[in-house]
């Protein structure tokens, strides 16, 4: 991989195809995650945490109008990922991956979404918690960092 | 013809709603997941904070666990809750004063 930089009007990074098929899966893991969620499913209440921490009511409330639209815009998030990647994805050798504003905006949050729920797997809690070594879903973790950071570099330039 | 008293009377109700009306805030929590750039990324782009701002707050974040990013009417803050969590950011609301 080849991080994220401004290139014209939108941002451009280069992925091998493993890489590729690798985020793309990670996407709609989530998605399917979100279309069917597990009551009481610790990843899926932490990208969709409780608005009113001390009372239920309002939470539920909150939760009831807010959870759809919610879950339904991190798929979308998801699928753009996805989408950007279908030709990296399929190809042979390592292929840029070029973004607008538009879908730069729909790969911060969907990163964001798959590194909360593999932290959530990893048991990740507290800032000085780090993934074990031997485990192989700590190092798409920290790769996925790698990943986010370069785009959000390169994104805080055209603020 | 409109009823300039009932008009005026209006208004005032309104201006003591505003007034008496304990505002909300949006508090932004600390999690160990996301990147202090995005954090502060967030806070620039969404809040309109500048980049010395949206810095503080977001190492506040980061060393007292939390920070509040605005504070208005109830409804107002629910809608940035919301689009932190569009973010992935843990945030709540609650009354300013609790």
């Amino acid at each position: 991989m080849r991080a994220f930089r401004r290139k014209g009007s939108g941002y451009e990074a280069s992925f091998a195809p493993e890489e590729a098929r690798l985020i793309v899966q990670l996407t709609e893991q989530i998605g399917a995650m979100l279309a069917e969620p597990g009551a009481g499913d610790a990843a899926v209440l932490r990208l969709l945490p409780d608005a009113y921490p001390d009372d239920a009511e309002a939470a539920a409330e909150f939760r009831r109008f807010t959870a759809e639209g919610l879950a339904d815009r991190k798929v979308l998030n998801g699928q753009t990922v996805a989408a950007t990647l279908a030709d990296a994805a399929v190809a042979t050798s390592a292929t840029k991956v070029r973004l607008d504003e538009q879908q730069a905006q729909a790969w911060i949050r969907a990163v964001s979404d798959i590194r909360l729920t593999i932290a959530t797997r990893l048991g990740i809690e507290r800032d000085d918690d780090r993934p074990n070594p031997d485990e192989p879903l700590g190092d798409i973790y920290d790769w996925l960092a790698f990943v986010q950071e370069s785009l959000v570099v390169a994104m805080q330039g055209r603020l | 013809m409109p009823d300039l008293l009932e008009d005026v009377q209006l208004d005032v109700d309104h201006a003591e709603q505003t007034v008496l009306g304990s505002p909300w805030v949006t508090i932004v929590w600390n999690d160990p997941v996301n990147l202090m750039s995005y954090v502060s990324y967030v806070f620039r782009s969404y809040f309109g904070f500048s980049q010395k701002e949206a810095d503080r707050r977001m190492m506040q974040v980061h060393a007292e666990g939390r920070a509040v990013v605005a504070t208005g009417p109830r409804e107002e803050m629910e809608r940035h809750v919301e689009a932190m969590h569009d973010f992935g950011l843990w945030a709540t609301l609650q009354k300013a004063d609790e």
